[in-house]
């Protein structure tokens, strides 16, 4: 896919290769870090600052 | 008085605390959010009185709810297909029905929801936190390429970034690529097609010099100064690669003043509030996520210790002017968490166990 043609956010999102990744997700030993915003690329979600249950407008 | 927080049990704030707060004496239930099982049911009745009953658990006068991270509705999935469409936009008048509701009882709600839901809104939070005092970047929220590039044209540096943290995982792969405050100039800006492709926020580059992660409980402001080894202008992802080093920070007084008009106008109790604080020592207000994250501050000083001090918090009376200091002793720390949780002595956390709305594939 040609990257122009992406929104803008993802043109200047920020690349975690597989090393960093694994960082982020076991730094602290547990299954979930606490940081503002990490993914955890094997169960494939995102957990951050923001609240996801708010349930939209 | 019971706690009752609005999460799964075993989502990462919410499993320690829940933890510490049971060790210290305190009742503590948890109710994951409006579904159509037994324990996710919620019912609001008006008749002999006012009362909402969440799952088995009842709303009492003299509660503490923390609406910490409510799961999305979630119908019957065995609804009748053409029924669907409509049941979830029941499910979900039922939620803010109960949401909104909350704070009309006899209750310590964190936070109330009307006031979440308005002071998620980033545009609301510069207006108000410039209104109090506080210094804001120019900013600009668009999907306009004729008000973006004008924006652009006022020169000085740009940052660029999301309302909303976003992650893309490349298919059958395990790299990522996750949003993140970026500069971006003029003559980077792509064609007026792909800037309507998605709206973006657009600010004035904060010359800081280091960033402060501020944790707002009542009456109570507590700042860190986030020192990115990096230099890097989003440190969030270099808080979780070990990059950061989170010291604690005073205030500046006319900030937590602007800080404490901020919430007492907003009506939001607790919150995790961001700053930049450049070379001439001045703190820029960049958000405020109300249920943001702060255990991990315990995890980078020790001597933070948030989560006694929320737990203070959580079980004193609404409005209390107390020091958090003065109770939080009572409460054993996340360190001794960790420790139970590494010996396998307590449950880890859990993922949500529903589709993430901030994960998109990608080939």
């Amino acid at each position: 896919m040609n990257s122009q043609s992406r929104v803008l956010i993802r043109q200047g999102a920020r690349e975690l290769n597989e090393h960093e990744v694994e960082t982020v997700t076991g730094a602290f030993r547990t299954r979930h870090t606490l940081t503002p915003c990490f993914v955890d690329s094997k169960q494939q979600f995102l957990n951050g600052d923001q609240a996801i249950g708010e349930c939209g407008g | 008085m019971k706690i009752i927080v609005l999460a799964p049990a075993d989502d990462n704030h919410t499993a320690p605390i829940k933890w510490g707060l049971e060790k210290a004496g305190h009742k503590v239930v948890c109710w994951a959010g409006l579904g159509w099982t037994v324990e996710q049911q919620a019912s609001l009745s008006f008749a002999n009185g006012d009362s909402l009953t969440l799952g088995p658990h009842s709303v009492d006068p003299g509660d503490a709810v923390w609406i910490r991270r409510p799961e999305l509705p979630l119908p019957n999935p065995k609804t009748a297909e053409p029924d669907k469409k409509f049941a979830a936009l029941e499910y979900r008048s039922l939620y803010h029905s109960v949401a909104y509701m909350l704070e009309n009882f006899p209750v310590f709600c964190i936070n109330k929801y009307s006031a979440s839901r308005r002071i998620i809104q980033k545009s609301v939070q510069l207006h108000l936190a410039r209104k109090c005092g506080l210094k804001i970047p120019a900013t600009l929220m668009s999907n306009s390429p004729a008000a973006v590039r004008a924006f652009f044209a006022r020169g000085g540096r740009t940052i660029c970034k999301g309302f909303t943290p976003h992650v893309w995982q490349k298919e059958g792969q395990r790299t990522v690529a996750i949003t993140e405050t970026f500069e971006l100039t003029g003559e980077q800006l792509p064609s007026d097609e792909v800037l309507t492709y998605a709206p973006a926020i657009y600010q004035e580059l904060v010359p800081k010099e280091f960033d402060v992660r501020m944790v707002l409980l009542g009456g109570n402001i507590y700042s860190y100064a986030l020192t990115n080894v990096k230099k890097a202008l989003d440190w969030r992802q270099d808080a979780g690669l070990g990059h950061v080093v989170a010291e604690k920070i005073a205030t500046p007084p006319d900030v937590e003043q602007g800080v404490l008009a901020f919430a007492r106008q907003s009506g939001v109790c607790a919150g995790s509030l961001d700053f930049g604080v450049d070379a001439q020592g001045k703190w820029w207000f960049l958000e405020i996520n109300e249920q943001g994250q702060f255990l991990w501050i315990d995890q980078f000083n020790r001597s933070a210790r948030l989560m006694e001090k929320f737990c203070a918090f959580i079980t004193a009376p609404e409005g209390s002017t107390e020091p958090l200091e003065a109770r939080q002793d009572l409460f054993p720390s996340l360190q001794e968490y960790e420790e139970l949780l590494k010996n396998e002595q307590v449950p880890p956390a859990g993922r949500p166990k529903q589709e993430d709305p901030f994960l998109s594939l990608e080939a």
